[in-house]
């Protein structure tokens, strides 16, 4: 006999539960999302050393819908500026900065801790160990077609399964996140090795690690998209387990949950998106973390809001800051992650002094 | 009918025996309250029906032993000694997680999930403090929301984990007063650890004494709130009284 | 008796004048060698010094007869310099007080870091002869490498154009304050990189990629395709490059990786590849 307790249902509460929909007012918060990443997308396109302007570029875009007769009169080179330089690089930002943001998020809540960043598992030294070790030993094929981003996403990978075998424990996870400490050590140990024994390998593997998007093209758009978007609905379908998670392993577990599937499948998903994100752009910091805590601060701590609206906001920065770091010394590029951390830097200071108020 | 059946239920945990052998059962509708001294097992009992530790024996539930997680959820509401309150998560989200054994694993909460959830704000009086968040509530009113929550799980046992330890003599009063008005509405069978004895006395059905892991005494209130056996096993020196009502009350007296 | 010892104690004073002033102090130049500096290396043997050369670190390929070990001029090991027991250690770069290290163990050290102008490459050239007795090599070197300059830069009718030197196939390009700038002005390029903020100060500077599609320069020159695998087919096949001018023209100069970074005798050699790719802009 499995009576389901009754409560006394009144008409009011039938009536009111319609303001249970905890997120009337979401709706609004993406929309700025939205316009937030639009409106990155076509400052990038716009912004660059080549001054072309705006008429320009709307009427080289429009020349290519049928039946307007409109034609572009962009030269071959403003063009290929425009559509194979600008825009993928835009659009790949937009990508990353979701990813990493997403992603950072989602760590924050299988991990229950604020401070955790998409690389806590060793994504990132993994990462930078199998870039290290292609440029070093395969420099001619390195820099040319796929197998850089090749060998950083199978680092990547390789560096959390690592981790999640060592690590991996029944209870809860401190075990998991200093296995993840302890492989990054020991991989950034043997690339800081590799690296001297080929020294003139140092200012490549250096300008990696620093992150960059400005050798991106459509083609490393189309790499990272797959997993970009398989790791982004896996992470949305479990906006709700999510929350959930957040009282702890045994309540969870209590409300039926088998927590260890969950974040084994969390933690593949995100590390997944992770490494595609890092294999195209290297190492990129800070977003993992500051987006999806401002995101809390003004929209609320659920996730159902908070990874959507990291992903969106997450990608407009990004975008924001490449235009930024190949603005300011124009036309010399400053590598992007010095520009995510200084900015990045002073607001999470503030978030850390604010951080009382507000959990994951 | 029994509802909750417990047969030779073991715990072993870190190499030490927790639990020993453990036999008892709750009929529906029955509140039955789990005494004894410091770790003598409470919480590890009730965590070992709500299947959050590994076990020897069998918990029987309405008759099914082995149920799976989700089942188990739906079956069994654990309302534990210090919930997990994350301070930025409004009463009304908190309520809602309720309903999570009765979700599917990607589905969104339904209307019909809303309204139950509704109703257990309004039952607990949480209704304006809804939209408030978790950190800005009193302890009595967090207590609220975690028996709130509880409610929307519609499980017919609700097991209690020290319910009164954080709350003051009134809160205290109220939220057990709460549980048993719920229990007689809804037919909920409650299993409770309490370390008070006057108010386990006055509340409970009946009683299980339980140290070192085993059940030494079960039964009444006047069965087991007796001054030898709460001498014995709590190593305390007290009185059983009874008031001009009748109302068991235990009373420590200090040894002069 | 007495004038017997006197006789003694004058012929001792003679004998210890005698050899206080001794026979002329032979000048002797170091026959120890030791080259931490593949630039140093190549001006060593250059101006005729290789013989004297006993050790060169794992970076000095060129020439293929230098004695090249294992000794690392970027992470240098102070005691496995000093077990070769060398009269002279020529380095580029002292970390962390390397320099020091080495005087403390009584070894000559030259330091000759990496030079920004053709006057201080000839000057290091110059103080290599001096300090190993072959000045006149040296001398000789120098002239000869400043005529064959002028005459490639001759042959070249100046033209106002436009430049692209690569570093690294992230766009790191060298700009006006260094050597291969200072290539560039002889030949009157301009040097595209010469735009960006701070390249007046610093060697090397990283452009994006946009910047150099729009500049479209005239002549572009690879240094990176030893490490990276760069060529000429791959520059062309870069997203929106073939409308760059140096790419529809062919004019792309490839120059060895380690000829570009060092600035030794082989600077030539650049300044030729310039030339050759200048002459087919000119068809």
């Amino acid at each position: 006999m499995a009576k389901a307790a009754e409560l006394p249902l009144t008409d009011a509460a039938r009536a009111d539960a319609r303001r249970l929909r905890v997120h009337g007012s979401s709706w609004l918060w993406v929309g700025g999302g939205v316009a937030f990443a639009l409106a990155a997308l076509l400052t990038g396109i716009v912004v660059g050393p080549a001054p072309i302007g705006i008429g320009a570029i709307v009427e080289s875009a429009a020349s290519n819908i049928p039946f307007l007769g409109l034609h572009s009169h962009l030269s071959a080179s403003d063009s290929a500026i425009v559509w194979q330089l600008r825009l993928p690089r835009v659009v790949l930002g937009l990508l990353v900065g979701a990813m990493l943001s997403c992603a950072g998020a989602t760590y924050q809540g299988v991990f229950r801790n604020p401070l955790v960043d998409p690389y806590l598992l060793g994504v990132a030294a993994g990462a930078g160990l199998g870039a290290t070790l292609m440029i070093a030993y395969a420099p001619g094929q390195a820099f040319n077609g796929d197998l850089l981003p090749l060998a950083a996403f199978a680092g990547g990978c390789g560096a959390v399964v690592i981790t999640y075998a060592i690590g991996r424990s029944s209870r809860g996870t401190a075990t998991l996140v200093l296995a993840g400490v302890t492989v990054t050590a020991f991989l950034t140990a043997i690339q800081t090795f590799v690296q001297q024994q080929h020294t003139d390998t140092l200012q490549a593997v250096y300008s990696w690690i620093l992150g960059s998007l400005d050798t991106a093209g459509w083609h490393d758009v189309l790499l990272l998209l797959p997993y970009a978007g398989v790791s982004a609905v896996v992470l949305l379908l479990h906006r709700r387990v999510l929350d959930v998670m957040t009282l702890g392993d045994e309540e969870a577990t209590a409300l039926g949950l088998n927590v260890g599937r969950i974040r084994v499948l969390l933690v593949a998903a995100a590390t997944l998106g992770t490494a595609g994100a890092v294999a195209v752009s290297g190492l990129i910091g800070f977003l993992g973390i500051i987006v999806p805590h401002f995101v809390r601060l003004v929209a609320g701590s659920s996730y159902r809001i908070v990874l959507p609206l990291s992903i969106l906001v997450g990608g407009g920065f990004l975008a924001f800051t490449d235009v930024l770091a190949r603005t300011i010394l124009s036309p010399a590029e400053l590598p992007i992650g010095v520009v995510t951390a200084f900015f990045g830097a002073p607001f999470f200071a503030v978030v850390l002094r604010t951080a009382r108020g507000v959990g994951p | 009918m029994t509802a909750l059946a417990l047969r030779s239920l073991s715990v072993r945990l870190d190499g030490s025996l927790i639990l020993d052998s453990v036999d008892g059962c709750v009929e529906a509708g029955e509140w039955v309250t789990v005494i004894g001294p410091n770790g003598a097992g409470k919480s590890t009992l009730l965590r070992a029906v709500a299947g959050l530790v590994p076990r020897l024996g069998a918990v029987e539930i309405a008759g099914h032993t082995e149920l799976g997680r989700r089942e188990l959820a739906r079956r069994v509401a654990l309302v534990p000694q210090s919930p997990a309150l994350p301070p930025a998560m409004t009463v009304a989200e908190y309520v809602l997680l309720g309903r999570t054994p009765h979700l599917g694993y990607f589905a969104r909460e339904g209307l019909h999930d809303l309204e139950i959830a509704d109703a257990a704000l309004a039952r607990l009086d949480l209704v304006e403090l809804a939209g408030r968040r978790l950190g800005t509530l009193s302890g009595g009113e967090q207590q609220r929301a975690v028996l709130a929550r509880a409610l929307a799980q519609q499980a017919p046992i609700l097991l209690l984990d020290e319910p009164t330890n954080a709350l003051d003599v009134g809160r205290g009063q109220q939220a057990l007063e709460l549980v048993d008005a719920l229990r007689r509405e809804a037919g909920l069978t409650v299993l409770a650890a309490m370390h008070d004895l006057t108010l386990a006395g006055q509340y409970a059905d009946r009683l299980l004494l339980l140290d070192r892991g085993r059940v030494v005494a079960a039964g009444g209130a006047d069965d087991v709130l007796t001054d030898e056996l709460i001498r014995r096993h709590y190593g305390a020196s007290v009185r059983v009284l009874h008031d001009e009502d009748g109302r068991l009350v235990v009373v420590p007296t200090r040894r002069s | 008796m007495k004038h017997l010892f006197v006789s003694l104690l004058a012929a001792l004073a003679v004998g210890i004048a005698a050899s206080a002033v001794s026979a002329p102090a032979a000048v002797k130049y170091p026959h120890r060698i030791i080259s931490l500096s593949p630039t140093a290396t190549e001006d060593l043997f250059a101006i005729g010094a290789g013989k004297q050369v006993i050790a060169v670190d794992n970076q000095s390929d060129y020439p293929k007869s230098a004695p090249k070990t294992s000794l690392s001029g970027f992470t240098p090991n102070v005691e496995a310099v000093v077990a070769y027991h060398p009269d002279l250690v020529v380095i580029s770069y002292s970390p962390k007080g390397f320099a020091g290290a080495l005087a403390k163990a009584h070894v000559r050290v030259l330091l000759q870091p990496f030079a920004v102008t053709f006057k201080d490459a000839y000057a290091q050239m110059l103080q290599l002869g001096k300090v190993t007795g072959h000045l006149k090599e040296a001398t000789a070197l120098v002239a000869r490498m400043k005529a064959r300059i002028a005459k490639l830069v001759a042959a070249v009718p100046r033209k106002a154009l436009t430049v692209y030197d690569e570093l690294s196939p992230d766009y790191y390009s060298a700009t006006g304050a260094s050597i291969i700038g200072e290539i560039f002005k002889l030949f009157g390029l301009e040097n595209i990189a010469d735009a960006a903020p701070g390249a007046g100060s610093s060697g090397a500077v990283q452009l994006s990629a946009e910047y150099i599609v729009s500049e479209s320069p005239d002549l572009i020159v690879l240094a990176d395709t030893r490490c990276c695998g760069t060529s000429r087919a791959t520059v062309s096949a870069r997203p929106g490059w073939n409308t760059i001018s140096a790419v529809k023209k062919g004019a792309i100069a490839v120059i060895d990786d380690s000829i570009a970074s060092r600035w030794g005798p082989r600077l030539v050699n650049f300044v030729n590849a310039v030339a050759s790719a200048l002459r087919t802009t000119q068809k």
